[in-house]
C-alpha cells in the first residue's frame, strides 16, 4: 500500500495538540520553527517506515480483532469508525493557540499536518502519552560534569505517531492509539443501528432486533457487529451451516417460523461465530477442542 | 477552552504591528515640526516611532520566514479590504495631522487619543493595516474557511495579505503567520 503523499515535497508543516477542557474536545495549532519542523517531518517519515516493515500489504483494521502493541492497518478514511480523526484531517483553517501549552494538563493528543506540492495533506496523530508525562517528571541535564535539574518547560515527542491519514486511507501503526484517539468505543456504539440495519439485510434469516438492542449496551457486541459488517461477506452465509456452527461451539439459539433467534447471554457468542472467531479442533479423536480467537487472519491457500 | 487557549497571542509584537501602521502620522509630524519641543527631541521621536515599529515588522516578517512560521488557509469566502485603507487614511492620519499640537495641552490630548486608537487597532486586531504594504502592493482580504463537516475547522476569518488581485472559493494557499490571525502571502 503506498501513501499518498510526497515526502519531498512538504510545503508547510503545522503541529497542534487536541485538548479537553470539559466543553469538548478542540484541535488547536501551535506554531513551532524550522528545527522541530524538520523533526516532526522525520518522526512521520519513521512512522512510515515502521508500517511498512510490519507489513507493507496491511490487513483493514477489524474493531473486533485483539491487536499487538505495534501492528500495521488501514481503514479507509470514509469509513464511519475513521469519523473522529476524518474530522481533523479534513479541517481547515484551525485555529492558532500558541499559549495553549502554557496549561498543558488537558492535552490528550498532538498532531503534525503537512502539504506537500500538490496541496495532499497528511496528518500525523498520537496519543499525548510521553508529551504530558513528561509534565510530572523532573528531567536533568548534564552542565559541566554536574546534572541540574531542567527548570524550562520540556516537551517530549514520541519516536512515531499512532496513526497517518491521506485523503483515501487511516494508516493505523498503534491500534491502541487509534482507539483512544477516534473515540472508537464510542462510534461502535453509535454505529450499531446502521451496522445491525446492514447485517440484517443481509442475513434474513436471523432475528437482529434483540441483537441490536444488547449491542447498544455492550461495546464487545457492537465492536462484533461492526467487524462483522466490515466483511461483507453476509449474503454469503448459510443458513443451515450457520445453525450446525453455532451447536458445534456450544451456542444455544432457536428457531421461530424460520427466523433464528439469539437468547440475550448468547449474543456475544453468536456473534463470535458469525465473526469467524468460534471454532472446533479434534486433532485428538474423540476429543473435540472449542476454541475463541481473540485475533485471527484469514489465510490466502 | 482555557485562557490560554482563548486569546491571542503575540501580544508585544501586535502592538508593535499598529504602532508601524501608524508610523506615517509620525512622518508627517516630523515634516510640520512643532513649537512647544525642540527639532532635534521632536524630530528624533518621531524617527524612532518610524523607524523602530516598522524594523520590527520587518524582523517579524524576516523571523516567520527563517522559521518556516507558514500555514495553510483554505477559502471559502474571501472580503477584500481596500476600503478599510481608506478609512484608516481618512479617519486616523488626516484628522490627526490636521490637529492643533500648539499647546501642551493640545499635544497631550493628541497623544492621548493616539493611545486609544492604538488600544483598540490592538485590542480589534487592526494591526494588518499597513501603508507599508499596500505602497507595496499588497492587498488585504479577510479570508473565512468553506463549511465543511468537521466540527474542528477554525470559525473565525483570518486576515490574508496578499499580492493577488482576487482570492476565489477553493483556493489554498500558504501564507507565513504574522499573528494568530494575520497572514502574509509572499511567494507565489
Amino acid at each position: 500500500m503506498k501513501l499518498d503523499f510526497d515526502f519531498a515535497t512538504v510545503a508547510v508543516t503545522e503541529f497542534g495538540v487536541g485538548r479537553d477542557d470539559g466543553e469538548g474536545e478542540r484541535f488547536l495549532l501551535v506554531p513551532v520553527d524550522g528545527e522541530a519542523q524538520s523533526d516532526l517531518r522525520e518522526i512521520v517519515a519513521t512512522t512510515w517506515r515502521n508500517m511498512q516493515e510490519l507489513e507493507p500489504t496491511p490487513r483493514r483494521y477489524e474493531p473486533a480483532e485483539k491487536h499487538a502493541p505495534s501492528e500495521h492497518f488501514y481503514l479507509p478514511i470514509g469509513d464511519d469508525l475513521a469519523e473522529r480523526v476524518r474530522a481533523v484531517h479534513q479541517a481547515n483553517n484551525l485555529t492558532v493557540a500558541g499559549g495553549t501549552l502554557s496549561d498543558p494538563a488537558n492535552v490528550f493528543c498532538y498532531f503534525v499536518r503537512m502539504t506537500d506540492g500538490q496541496g495532499r495533506r497528511l496528518t500525523g496523530l498520537r496519543r499525548a502519552n510521553q508529551f504530558k508525562g513528561i509534565l510530572k517528571s523532573r528531567l536533568l541535564r548534564f552542565v559541566s560534569d554536574a546534572l541540574t535539574l531542567v527548570e524550562d518547560d520540556v516537551f517530549k515527542l514520541d519516536n512515531d505517531f499512532d496513526l497517518l491519514m491521506d485523503a483515501s486511507n487511516v494508516h493505523i501503526l498503534h491500534p491502541s492509539g487509534f482507539e483512544f484517539v477516534g473515540h472508537l468505543q464510542d462510534a461502535v456504539l453509535r454505529a450499531v443501528p446502521e451496522n445491525g440495519k446492514a447485517v440484517q439485510g443481509d442475513l434474513t434469516f436471523v432475528e437482529f432486533a434483540s441483537i441490536q438492542t444488547y449491542a447498544l449496551k455492550h461495546a464487545r457486541a457492537a465492536r462484533l457487529l461492526a467487524s462483522i459488517r466490515s466483511q461483507d461477506e453476509g449474503k454469503r452465509i448459510d443458513k443451515a451451516s450457520l445453525k450446525r456452527h453455532c451447536k458445534t461451539n456450544g451456542i444455544e439459539i432457536r428457531e421461530t417460523k424460520g427466523k433464528i433467534i439469539v437468547p440475550e447471554d448468547q449474543v456475544v457468542g453468536f456473534l463470535e461465530v458469525l465473526d469467524r472467531r468460534r471454532y472446533e479442533l479434534e486433532l485428538v479423536k474423540g476429543s473435540p477442542e472449542r476454541f475463541k480467537a481473540g485475533s485471527r487472519q484469514k489465510l490466502a491457500k | 477552552m482555557t485562557n490560554a487557549a482563548r486569546h491571542e497571542g503575540l501580544k508585544a509584537a501586535r502592538l508593535l504591528m499598529v504602532l508601524s501602521s501608524i508610523s506615517p502620522l509620525f512622518v508627517l509630524w516630523a515634516i510640520r515640526g512643532n513649537s512647544l519641543i525642540p527639532d532635534r527631541y521632536f524630530l528624533a521621536f518621531c524617527v524612532v516611532m518610524v523607524v523602530a515599529p516598522n524594523a520590527f515588522l520587518w524582523l517579524r516578517v524576516r523571523t516567520a520566514r527563517i522559521q518556516q512560521d507558514r500555514r495553510q488557509i483554505v477559502v471559502g469566502t474571501a472580503e477584500d479590504h481596500r476600503d478599510h485603507l481608506l478609512v484608516y487614511l481618512f479617519a486616523m492620519l488626516l484628522p490627526f495631522y490636521a490637529a492643533n499640537l500648539g499647546t501642551w495641552r493640545d499635544l497631550a490630548a493628541s497623544l492621548a487619543a493616539i493611545g486609544f486608537i492604538v488600544f483598540l487597532f490592538w485590542n480589534l486586531n487592526l494591526h494588518y493595516m499597513n501603508i507599508v504594504f499596500a505602497a507595496r502592493g499588497y492587498r488585504v482580504f479577510t479570508v473565512f474557511p468553506p463549511p465543511d463537516d468537521s466540527p474542528f475547522t477554525g470559525k473565525g476569518g483570518q486576515v490574508l495579505i496578499t499580492r493577488r488581485v482576487f482570492v476565489s472559493p477553493g483556493d489554498r494557499l500558504v501564507a507565513y503567520r504574522l499573528s494568530d490571525t494575520v497572514y502574509l502571502e509572499m511567494d507565489r
